[in-house]
Formats: structure tokens, C-alpha cells, sequence
């Protein structure tokens, strides 16, 4: 069932990018007050910076989970995915306060811990044959480097 | 140069599922009820103010308080439509205080009416397709529910306090008691800690029952000047403070449809309601000790267990203990919605907030049958909408 003619992309374009074979999440950096938003935004939101500028950048790719939930039951339809079944939304701390939620994969649901490591990846959510294979980011359980 | 505000009337239609009844209909039900309750009538309402949403009514605009005097008494008088999500009554409120306070008008009417579509609510037409839309977002790259986001605020709770799985039920089986008497509430029957955790998991750590569901229904409130309290004969219940805030910077909520959040250090969480709450009570002149009933928005049993805590009612961590020994009980230190709740009525959005001002009016006049607080004599109500707007009346008689 698979589209061959048509390559994989980003559920939704900007989300991410996969820089010599790493994925990146895409965000906004302020040029005043260095605070990174996710996803990309329109100006800085921080009411004490008097600059408001940003540009685009790319958010830390690892970090810890500071919690999640399983999802139990299916989404509404805009929501689209293979072979539903639960799964697991965390919310992922990249240090300096940012903290940005998505699907967790690669670990059984029972398994899962507040302040485990977590790296970013890329995996398909679906495919289409008229508009191909869909990927989306999760977080993957990462092996701690260095300091907890 | 501000007047004082008074509550001279409250009505509300019963929460539940009115399939027959048309949004304007529950409208004119809930301010007849309110009319009759402050001894007045139409010709008396020299402005309305309706607490509008998306869902039905008003050529697409929701409620709309045009609408509903071009369907009942066409007298020239302004009317103004606010919105603010889940916490339009709030802001329809402030709006309705403060053209009293100002002089500007004696008597004016507050209104809100909600038939909630079935299942999950749908997004607005017009919203783009694309990363600016964190609605779209949310959905699309990871299916994110609402529930989802309130229930990582529960796992976080349970990872920081400990709090167990049978105090969120508890909480929910707290509601059900209080609405057991309150005859305007739409799940009444009494519940067991035992069957709310063995109803269906919705997202960990949360069941069914221990999410609101949507309902239908309509709360009006008349305020106006002394003069007019006075006319009524009624016991006296006073706006002593009322606040309408939005969200600070770097408050660590998880904000229903981001998908990020930019944490700072010291920032309160769920600031929007906390500003409020700080604000209406810096206006009133009392702390969060001196609030004898709170109605506020419990969404789920998070919100039940976190929110006091969040507005200094006490220490964050203690409200499982307060809960545990049933501080929080009708009667109790501090009396958590006694109207059973959000959990108990569903939620009627843009109604909500008109209905907690509503119970606040009864307990403290002495006529919540059923479910009544013992003596008290100050009432607040906090309330959190969509697009960080946050809401807080306190009354006082
Ligand atoms: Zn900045």
C-alpha cells in the first residue's frame, strides 16, 4: 500500500528537518533574549524583551521526560494514524524552561518514567497513496550521556 | 465615583442534554428565572451582556444578547456579546460591573446559554492548515485530547506529592455527594471510589468520571445599584470584588492547544486564573482565609486537588490531605463546590461561569436547598478559558 512515487514528509511543513541524518525540531530564536519557541513563531512572546525579533533555529534533540499520559482512546479525525492503538504523549524537558510534548515510542507503556532520557526521532504516523507517507516526531528512550 | 454592585437576581435552567429546546429558549428560561428571583422585569434591564461562544445561535456568533431582546422585549438598551471561552461568563460579568460601577447604567443583565455539540468539539471554521495553528498542530502530529493535557499535569502531581490514585476519585465522588442536592446538577447519583476508578481509563491517571463531560444549559444574574437591592427586600449580597486576567510569561502550564511551553522560575501556574483570583481579592480586601465557599472550574480531579493550592487557600502538595479529611466537604474549612461542580453539571462553556456566580448568590443568601453552607458570608468563583482568560467574582453579603 505503500505511495512509491512520493517521498516521506513532515506531517505538517516546519516541524522538523533531518540534518545529516539527525532529526531537528525547528523553532524561533529571540535576537534579544535568546528564549527559543517552539514551534516557529511570529515574534518573541516574552513582555520584558523590547527586541521581539526572531529567527530560525533548531531545538536540543535530547532531553527528560517531566511527564506523560497513554492516550486510551482514538482521537478525532483530523488525527490520523496506522494501526491505531494507545499510546504515550509526554512532555519533554530541552533545558532552559523549554518543554514541548509529543508521542513517545520505542518503550512499552508500563515502563515509562519521569526523568528518563529521551532523544528525538522521526517515524511514520501514515501512508496515503494519493499523498504518501506521513512522519511525524516522538522521543525515544536515550542512553543517559554524562551528568543525570 | 465607583458604586457598589449587587447581585439582585439569579436564575439558572438545568444542566443535561435538552435536545428539544432551542438555545434561545434556555436563554429566556434562565432570565425569567432571574427576573422573577430580583422581583423585575424586562422593561426594568437597561443593558444585557452575553457570554458568547462558537457553538450555536446568533447567525454563527453563539449566544448573542441582540438575538435574545429582538426575541423578547425590543427597548433600545445596549448589548454587548464578549468572548473568553470557558470563562465568557466571567468576563460578561466584569463587563456588566463595571457599566454599574461607572454610573452608567443601574440595572443590567448577565446571560449565558450552551447547547455543547456531541462528542469532541470541533475546531473553528477558518483556521489554517498549517505550523501557525497550534490547534492544528496538536492534532495532527500527535493527537493530543484535552484530557491528555490535564492528565500529564495529574501524573506530574502524583510524581511530586505522591498522590495516589484513590484521592483523585475521591474527589470525584466528593461532587457527586454535593450535587446530590442540588436539583440544577445533572449527574446526581451518588458514586464510590471503587467505580470511579473502574470506569473506562481516558488518559492516565484519569477515568471517565473523573472528567467533565459537555452538557446543555443557562445561568442569567441581574446586578444593579443599592437602591435597587434594597427595593427587592432581600438579604443584600454585594460584589465586593471581581477580576478578569490573561496569562503571564513562563508560566508552566500545559496550555490547551500548545504544544510547547516556556517554563521561567517563579511564575505562577496557571497564572491566568491566579491574577484574577489575586486581583478580585486585592479589590475585596480579603485573603483566600477568609472565603467561606469556592466554585471553580474543575475540569477534572486535578483541578479540584491543585487550584486552592495555587491561590494560597494552602501549602501545594496539601490539598490531598485537606481533600483525604474532608476539609473540603459542605460545612468544611474551606467548601469546594458545593454544587457539585463541573463534574457533576458537564460543561455548558460560555454558562459555567454565570452559574458558579449563581450558587455563590444562593449559599450566601441561605437558599442553596440541599446543598447548603453552613453561615457563609463570602463566596468566590474562579474560572479558566480557552486562550488563557481567567475569571473570579467574589461576593460578600
Ligand atoms: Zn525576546
Amino acid at each position: 500500500m505503500m505511495a512509491q512515487q512520493h517521498a516521506s514528509t513532515p506531517i505538517v511543513e516546519g516541524l522538523f528537518e533531518i540534518v545529516a541524518g539527525t532529526p531537528k525540531l525547528i523553532g524561533s530564536q529571540c535576537h534579544g533574549c535568546n528564549t527559543i519557541y517552539f514551534p516557529q513563531a511570529l515574534s518573541c512572546r516574552n513582555p520584558k524583551c523590547r527586541d521581539k525579533s526572531v529567527e530560525q533555529t533548531f531545538l536540543p534533540h535530547c532531553g527528560t521526560l517531566y511527564s506523560y499520559t497513554v492516550q486510551r482512546y482514538q482521537p478525532p479525525p483530523l488525527f490520523r494514524m496506522d494501526h491505531w492503538s494507545p499510546y504515550a504523549l509526554g512532555l519533554v524537558d530541552l533545558g532552559d524552561g523549554l518543554q514541548v510534548m509529543g508521542m513517545l515510542t520505542g518503550i512499552k507503556l508500563d515502563e515509562i518514567a519521569i526523568g528518563m532520557a529521551l532523544k528525538l526521532v522521526v517515524e511514520p504516523l501514515y501512508s496515503d497513496a494519493e499523498i504518501g507517507e506521513k512522519l511525524t516526531y516522538k522521543f525515544a528512550p536515550a542512553e543517559r550521556a554524562g551528568a543525570a | 465615583m465607583t458604586r457598589s454592585v449587587y447581585v439582585l437576581g439569579a436564575g439558572a435552567h438545568p444542566w443535561g442534554k435538552w435536545p428539544d429546546k432551542p438555545q434561545l429558549q434556555l436563554a429566556h428560561e434562565a432570565m425569567n428565572l432571574a427576573l422573577e428571583d430580583a422581583s423585575l422585569a424586562w422593561p426594568e434591564i437597561q443593558g444585557l451582556v452575553a457570554a458568547s461562544s462558537r457553538f450555536e445561535g446568533g447567525m454563527g456568533w453563539g449566544l448573542h444578547a441582540n438575538e435574545v431582546v429582538q426575541s423578547v422585549a425590543e427597548q433600545g438598551i445596549p448589548c454587548i456579546n464578549v468572548g473568553g471561552a470557558c470563562a465568557a461568563g466571567a468576563v460578561a460579568f466584569q463587563t456588566a460591573y463595571a457599566l454599574i460601577a461607572s454610573g452608567q447604567h443601574d440595572v443590567v443583565a448577565v446571560l449565558g446559554a450552551e447547547r455543547m455539540p456531541k462528542g469532541f468539539i470541533p475546531r473553528p471554521p477558518g483556521s489554517p492548515d498549517d505550523i501557525s495553528d497550534s490547534d492544528y498542530l496538536r492534532w495532527v502530529a500527535m493527537g493530543a485530547t484535552n484530557p491528555a493535557y490535564w492528565a500529564i499535569e495529574a501524573n506530574r502531581r502524583k510524581f511530586d506529592f505522591g498522590t495516589s490514585d484513590e484521592t483523585l476519585a475521591r474527589a470525584a465522588v466528593m461532587m457527586r455527594k454535593n450535587a446530590s442536592g442540588n436539583r440544577l446538577a445533572r449527574f446526581r447519583a451518588a458514586t464510590s471510589i471503587e467505580e470511579v476508578l473502574a470506569s473506562p481509563m481516558v488518559a492516565d491517571p484519569l477515568h471517565l468520571l473523573e472528567i467533565c463531560p459537555v452538557s446543555d444549559g443557562a445561568a442569567a444574574v441581574i446586578l444593579g445599584t443599592q437602591e435597587y437591592t434594597r427595593k427587592t427586600g432581600r438579604k443584600q449580597v454585594e460584589v465586593a470584588g471581581c477580576a478578569i486576567a490573561t496569562g503571564d510569561f513562563g508560566d508552566p502550564a500545559r496550555r490547551i492547544p500548545t504544544v510547547s511551553t516556556n517554563v521561567l522560575p517563579n511564575v505562577s501556574h496557571t497564572s491566568e486564573v491566579v491574577n484574577a483570583v489575586n486581583r478580585a481579592c486585592e479589590m475585596a480586601g480579603i485573603g483566600p482565609e477568609d472565603v467561606d465557599v469556592l466554585e471553580m472550574a474543575d475540569n477534572t480531579v486535578w483541578h479540584l486537588l491543585s487550584w486552592p493550592e495555587l491561590f494560597g487557600f494552602y501549602e501545594p502538595g496539601q490539598g490531598d490531605w485537606m481533600l483525604d479529611n474532608g476539609k473540603l466537604e459542605i460545612g468544611g474549612q474551606l467548601s469546594v463546590n458545593p454544587s457539585g461542580g463541573f463534574l457533576s453539571f458537564g460543561e455548558a462553556t460560555t454558562a459555567q461561569a454565570v452559574l458558579q456566580i449563581c450558587e455563590l448568590t444562593w449559599q450566601l443568601r441561605g437558599e442553596a436547598e440541599g446543598h447548603q453552607v453552613p453561615n457563609a458570608t463570602i463566596g468566590m468563583s474562579a474560572v479558566l478559558g480557552l486562550g488563557a482568560n481567567g475569571g473570579s467574582v467574589i461576593l460578600k453579603t
